[in-house]
């Protein structure tokens, strides 16, 4: 589960019509795992059905969609042909998100992603500092921490590699956080689902925790969805929301190590905050907002959001595909155990946050 | 693109913003327009 899950091909020039073929492979791939992963969910409730006396624990796609990727990555691995499609899984992941702008009204993103942002803003204070610290403590290369910090606190992979041009990091840093943040989101996915049972939490409190406290907007997707379809929505409200502080995060880290003579100077500090800004999450808010104004009538917005969890099918899979537990022990421990310890302190403090925020009646 | 890691550098990521966002609002037009039929899960 690290940077050399996928290895790198050569780059050779291609057309368009060519560079879309060659995405068509890796595509099936994750759209037939995602259908197989739905096929099997389906088998299994009808055999139960059939057969009671017989009965399979009930698996939900979602998780279905994961191991089978999984199972391929750790076994026969992710063929050549295969990889330039499997790479679409951000897209789908992203489509997915804009798709599920429908499910909400203007006044719950308001309500609750303000909520969400008051969460966050606590969430990155307490994060960074402690990372920091335990980067200290462990004796890990300064921008290393910055990166695992970074990482952390917003939202992974994409904030290291928005942070890799701003503060200059050794490329083995990046890889290291990257992996690290991947192995912590990987063990999140079958973690947080039983911590969430085991607190018998609602889907609300659960998916607003989900999208807190797991770093990886993929991972923290699957964690929501795995525990419910409401809190996997609530899960895109917290983790946008969360996805918005990248830019603020990211400039804040570049100033100081450009102020240290580390890092390139940024001239123009508000074109730097709309370049590191996710634009996804504009196209979220567009249909929130058409979907607030009664632009759609009630089936088209089952529709809609239809579309939206067969949009996240792929992005399911890909995130098994790329998952390799091998490189899990390759990384050194250090990295590791920083990271580990830093994500069990927000996990507890996004969990802490979210309960004293329903108990006091902020959520609703 | 960094095929390490699926990601790309920061125009590349605003591409994928953008047909995420593009592909979206069509399907979206496309439903409220009736063009699209039911869509089932």
């Amino acid at each position: 589960m690290s940077a050399h899950t996928i290895p790198s091909p050569i780059e050779v020039p291609l057309s368009p019509a060519r560079r879309l073929l060659r995405l068509l492979p890796g595509m099936a791939l994750l759209f037939g795992i995602g259908v197989l992963g739905k096929l099997l969910e389906h088998a299994i409730t009808l055999s139960n059905a059939r057969y009671p006396q017989f009965a399979i624990p009930h698996i939900e796609y979602v998780l279905w969609a994961i191991v089978l990727g999984l199972i391929i990555s750790n076994t026969v691995g992710v063929a050549a042909i295969f990889r330039p499609g499997v790479a679409t899984y951000e897209l789908w992941l992203k489509l997915g998100i804009v798709l599920v702008g429908g499910k909400f009204l203007m006044q719950d993103v308001l309500h609750i992603g303000g909520l969400s942002l008051a969460l966050v803003a606590v969430e990155l204070i307490l994060s960074i500092s402690v990372m920091t610290l335990l980067g200290h403590i462990f004796k890990l290369p300064p921008k290393l921490t910055s990166l695992l910090a970074i990482g952390s606190s917003i939202c992974g992979v994409t904030a290291i590699m928005a942070a890799q041009g701003a503060i200059e990091p050794e490329e083995e840093d990046t890889s290291t956080a990257i992996a690290a943040i991947l192995t912590l989101g990987a063990i999140a996915l079958f973690t947080f689902p039983a911590i969430g049972h085991m607190l018998h939490m609602s889907q609300q409190g659960y998916g607003m925790w989900a999208g807190l406290a797991v770093d990886n907007t993929a991972e923290s997707l699957v964690t929501g969805a795995l525990y419910g379809e409401e809190a996997g929505r609530w899960t895109v409200l917290a983790k946008t929301a969360r996805s918005s502080f990248i830019g603020f995060v990211v400039l804040a880290y570049a100033v100081y190590w450009s102020s240290r003579g580390l890092a390139p100077d940024v001239p123009h500090k508000g074109l730097f905050l709309w370049n590191k800004f996710p634009k996804f999450i504009l196209g979220f808010l567009a249909i929130s907002v058409l979907a607030t104004a009664g632009y759609f009538t009630h089936g088209q917005l089952n529709s809609l959001s239809n579309l939206s969890r067969w949009a996240f099918l792929p992005a399911f899979a890909g995130v098994g595909l790329r998952t390799n537990l091998r490189d899990l022990v390759g990384q050194g421990w250090r990295p590791l155990i920083v990271g580990i310890l830093g994500e069990i302190f927000i996990a507890l403090v996004t969990l802490a946050l979210v309960y004293w925020s329903y108990n006091h009646g902020v959520a609703r | 693109m960094d095929h390490l890691n699926h990601t790309r550098p920061a125009a590349g990521r605003i591409n994928v913003d953008l047909i995420a966002i593009g592909i979206g609002l069509t399907l979206a037009a496309l439903i409220r327009f009736n063009i699209l039929p039911s869509i089932s899960f």
